[in-house]
Formats: structure tokens, sequence, C-alpha cells
């Protein structure tokens, strides 16, 4: 399994008595690619950072690749994030003041294999088949378009090639066409490495593209959310 | 990549933080300018005079005698009568005695009579002795050796004939224009007054003024210089003498009977001594004017730290983005504190140019006004430690901003 959870709760510490999370039981196998979908407070984004490992659950067994994220500290996490999961949010996914080559060298950084001698390489392959035009690849990113600025973000999310991809609505800040595309482009990269891809989003339309669609509200049973 | 993330979130927040180098730099300038003026100022007196064991004047403040004696600053009080000198110099715990006569200048440059003994025994730094680069000393009556900037500034050269005017201003309308001096010599540098001086014999203070009566020329003079060459031109009174002796070990009991000389009232001071005392007067102001130069290196600091916490709060989703991609809450912590440290650095780079510049500017003025010559080793002995200690103070300024963006990365989500 890529993801395990089991009596997962989580409430945030300035609201300890309203509980955000309340999870029995949710897996995800590996190479799955799952659709969930959830009004907004429902819970995604929490359920999220604690799947990445940025939060922290009160209770319950969070385990991502085999690893418990509830058993080991808090620079671990740090570290098996930048290893193992990618992450693409619906904006502010790039530093705005870095190029496309820097934003992705970045994330490459902070993994273990961080002495590639080849990197640059990779990146210039990756943002190729992202279509970025080679005269965009020294730009700050603040200077590309929005649809630019998404497909470079899953670049940056699969250069340390990820066994777990988490996409946190990435595409509700793109038009139809500039949707598609992203679509199409992520769901052929997921296929190409086989890897496990976490998609939530409130954008039913979405849910074509993913062969196993669940719903937040089954999988959270806490009556409120963030 | 961790300098140059740090390298481009600094351009791109050019405004502030261009704003902040500057505050920095003119606080890094105030620190190390007054620090290399305040150190240059005292190497420059402390080697003024070297080998000299007792100035001698009239009697006057120990510090008034050493200023007007070494220093060409302010005036003397009295003269000493010639026979006072000849009785102290012949001595014979005395080794040697260099008289000193002043009073005129020429354009701005003081004259100083003296004896040839003065290019023998008088000594400067770590007991140099005067060198000449042209020339030699002054032997006829009208002869003039030059010191080193007197000659650059007023582009002469030997065997140039000058006139001598009645008493210190830049522009005098009494001159000693019927009594021109050869120049015989000139003197290699020495970042002492020396260089600013004109120096030429007792005797020939005594005949240029030989027709002058109440610092005014009578008129209808009739002696002609071959005339006066044959006359004995003996000073009847001198400004004050240096003297070495012949064992260090007599200097405070030679010192003891000059003050208690009878014939005259004297004053012998010790070069070292009064230089100390010079330096215990300046300390309060010394210190006072690095009180001020920390502070404004403070308020500078100040600036830097509140710049660096403003951009925390606009960065919240730059820290996040990090996180996420696996940056540590102490990664962030330490990119902050580069972020300082490249402004610091850059000021301090920025503000040590500007000195440079300034000091090459003003060297001729300090030299020629205040007789200061200023080296332009800014980096050396205790100005290294305050730039280190800048770099310090940058760190610690910069700790606050920093801590928040650790506690931002730590709670980011």
């Amino acid at each position: 399994m890529t993801i395990q959870l089991k009596d997962v709760c989580y409430s945030y510490p300035d609201t300890p008595g309203k509980r955000v999370l309340n999870i029995n039981s949710w897996a995800v196998a590996a190479g799955e690619q799952v659709f969930v979908h959830g009004p907004s407070g429902g819970g995604k984004s929490t359920l999220l950072n604690l799947l990445s490992g940025m939060l922290q659950a009160d209770t319950g067994e969070v385990s991502v690749l085999g690893q418990r994220l509830d058993k080991i500290s808090s620079r671990q996490r740090d570290r098996f994030r930048a290893d193992h999961i990618g992450y693409i949010f619906q904006q502010f996914n790039l530093i705005p003041y870095l190029d496309a080559m820097d934003n992705i060298a970045l994330a490459h950084q902070f993994a273990k294999e961080n002495l590639s001698s080849s990197l640059k390489d990779d990146i210039k392959s990756l943002l190729s088949s992202f279509h970025i035009a080679p005269s965009d690849w020294q730009k700050p990113v603040a200077n590309l378009s929005i649809g630019q600025q998404q497909r470079i973000a899953i670049a940056r999310a699969m250069i340390n090639k990820p066994e777990l991809l988490i996409a946190d609505e990435p595409t509700s800040s793109l038009d139809q066409d500039n949707r598609d595309h992203f679509m199409s482009e992520l769901m052929a990269m997921v296929a190409e490495h086989n890897t496990t891809l976490l998609f939530v989003s409130h954008d039913m339309s979405l849910a074509k593209y993913f062969n196993r669609i669940d719903a937040l509200a089954e999988i959270n049973t806490a009556g409120a959310g963030h | 990549m961790f300098f140059r993330l740090a390298a481009k979130s600094l351009l791109n927040r050019k405004g502030s933080v261009v704003l902040t180098i500057l505050a920095m730099s003119v606080s890094i300038f105030v620190l190390l300018g007054v620090e290399h003026i305040r150190t240059q100022t005292k190497e420059s007196f402390n080697s003024t005079v070297s080998g000299v064991d007792l100035i001698v004047g009239a009697r006057t403040g120990s510090l008034n005698l050493l200023l007007y004696s070494v220093f060409r600053i302010g005036s003397p009080t009295n003269n000493i009568d010639w026979e006072t000198y000849q009785a102290i110099a012949d001595n014979s715990r005395v080794a040697w005695a260099i008289p000193v006569s002043l009073g005129d200048s020429h354009k701005g440059y003081r004259v100083m009579g003296t004896s040839t003994d003065y290019f023998k025994h008088f000594s400067y730094g770590n007991k140099r002795q005067l060198d000449f680069t042209e020339g030699k000393p002054f032997s006829d009556l009208f002869d003039v050796v030059l010191g080193s900037e007197v000659a650059r500034k007023l582009g002469y050269s030997l065997g140039d004939k000058i006139v001598l005017a009645h008493g210190l201003g830049k522009t005098s309308f009494s001159l000693h224009d019927d009594r021109p001096f050869k120049i015989t010599g000139i003197l290699a540098t020495t970042g002492t007054p020396v260089d600013q001086t004109v120096h030429i014999s007792l005797q020939g203070i005594e005949a240029i003024h030989i027709d002058w009566q109440q610092g005014v020329k009578m008129p209808g003079s009739t002696i002609t210089t071959d005339q006066l060459e044959s006359l004995a031109l003996q000073p009847k009174t001198i400004t004050a003498f240096m003297l070495g002796l012949n064992s260090r070990m007599a200097t405070f009991r030679v010192q003891r009977n000059i003050n208690n000389y009878r014939k005259e009232p004297l004053s012998a001071i010790l070069p070292g001594v009064a230089l100390s005392e010079l330096w215990q007067m300046m300390g309060l102001m010394e210190n006072t004017l690095r009180l001020i130069s920390g502070l404004i290196l403070m308020a500078a600091l100040l600036g830097l730290s509140a710049m660096m916490l403003a951009s925390i709060r606009e960065r919240e989703h730059e820290i996040h983005l990090l996180r996420v991609i696996g940056a540590s809450p102490v990664f962030l912590f330490l990119i902050i504190e580069m972020e300082a440290l490249l402004i610091s650095l850059l000021s301090i780079l920025l503000a040590v140019s500007g000195l440079y510049l300034s000091l090459g500017l003003s060297s001729d003025f300090l030299a020629a006004n205040f007789s200061l010559h200023m080296g332009r080793s800014l980096l050396s002995g205790n100005k290294l430690f305050f730039v280190l200690l800048i770099i310090g103070a940058t760190i610690i300024a910069a700790a606050l901003p920093s801590f928040f963006a650790y506690k931002n990365a730590r709670l980011s989500r």
C-alpha cells in the first residue's frame, strides 16, 4: 500500500475541541490514481498535510510508502517528503523570482540524492516534455502564464521521481483549455512513472480521468471540517 | 543553490534592500572612518618624534610645548635666551641638542630655523633618520631645505629661489623679499610635520630679521647680502630645543634641573609622557565618537531587522512552498541569516570602498591642514575586528526575523 490510514484523528492546536479529521480506515494501493472530492472546508488540505508529513496526527497510524509518519521526527518527515512525495497546489507552486530551471533544481536540493551530475539535463528534458520553450527556461516564472507555471509545477513535483504525487486543486486557476492540457500531461506523466496520484478537487468534471473516486465525506467522519 | 536563493530573493526586493544597504554602508563608513582616523592620528603623532629625550621651551604646559615644537600646532608662549640654550646644550649629560626657531612661513608652510644637527640627530617613526631625496643640508646663509610635501605641492626643485614671509599667515604682506633663499635640499617623505616644514639655518632667521622691528621692515636698509654673510649672526633667542642625552637614566635629573633653571623659567618635557597626556585627554572624546558610531550602526541594524521581518510576512507562501518541497525550519532560519549577511557584506564592501575613495580625495587636505598622514590599510588590526563585530551584530540582528521564519515554517500548513 502507498497510503494507509487507521483511526486517524486531527484537531488544530488553536481549536483543540474541534475535530477536523476522523478517519477510521483508508488506503491507496501503489500505482492507483485516486480522485478525492469534497466541499471546501471538508478537511481536504488537512488530510494532504498529514499525508505529506507537514502535520502530525493527534492519534492513529499514518503510513505512507510503508513508513509510519506518526513515528518519525519532524526532520525525518521533511526528508521523507523531499525524497518520496511530489506536491502540486492550486497556486503559489513556484518561487516567483526564480526561473523554471532554478525552481526545479531547488526541489532536487532537499532530496537524498541531490548530487545528480545530469540534473540540468533532467530538468531540460522535463521542461521539454511539458512543452515549455527553451526561451522561457531562464525567465523568472512570475513572467510566465499561469498554464506554463502549472506545467512547470508538475515538472518540479516530478524531478525527484516521487512514488506518491499529491495534487491539491491544481486546475482551479486554469481555463478549460489549459485545464485539459494540464490533466492529460499529468496523467501521462504518472502513468509513465507508475506514480501513485492523489488528486483532490471539488470539480467533479475531472473525475473522468481517474480509475478510483472517493468522497471525502465518506472517508472523514468528523462532522466539522477545516 | 542556498546562496543563489538568498541572492535572488534579495534582488527580488531591490528597493528596500538597496535602502537598507545604503543605511548600513553609511553607518559602517562612520564607524570604520572614526576608528581609522583615531588610530592613524595616534600613529601619526606617535611616529612624529623618536629618539628625543627631552623637549625644552619657555615655561608652559607640556601639551602646548609638544604641539608647537613638534607638530607646528599653536604658538609658543615665549622665547628662550640663546645663552640658556648653550648652557644646557653644553651640559655633560647632553649628547646633542637641536635648536628650533619658529615664527615665519612660506605660502602657509611653517619655517623652522635650526642647526645642521637637526639632519643628523632628529628621527621619526622607529628611529628613522631624515633622508634627502635631492641635495644636501643647508650650508650657506640663504640656503633652504624643504620638506617633501612643500616641494611637491609648490612644484619646487633644487636651485629654485623662494621668499619667506614674516608671521604664520597663508597670505602675508610682510615678505622678506629682499633676501630670497635658494633650495639646496629636499627631504624624503616622512609622514610627519617635517614634510610640511621649510628648514633654514638659525643664522638665516637672524639675517632676514636684521632690519625688522616689531614685525615691520624698517625702510632704508643698506646692508647687502655679502655684508650679512660676513656678520656673526648669533641668534638672541630661540623658540625651543630638543635634547638627546648620553644616558636615559639621566632623563629625570636633567628634566628636573631644567625645570628649576634659575636664570629663566623653562619647561622640559618627555615627548612620550606628553603624548600619553594628550591621549588621556582625548580618551573621552574617542569613546564618545565610538559610542555615537556604534549607535548609528545599531540603528542601521535595527532597520535591517525590521526590513527582514516585514519580508517574512510577505513571504508566507514561499515559506510554505519551501517546506512542502522538503526544506526544514532550520534551512529557513539560515536562509534569512544568509540574506542579512549578504546585505551586511555588501554594505561593508561599499563602506570600505567609500572610505578608500574619501581618504584618497582628502589625504592632501588632512596632511596640509591637520598634519595627519592617513594610511590606506583600512582592514588591519582593530578595524578587522570591527568588521567581524559588524558581521556578528548582523547575525544577532537577523536572529529575530530568522526565528519568525523558523516559527512560520514549523506552523506552515
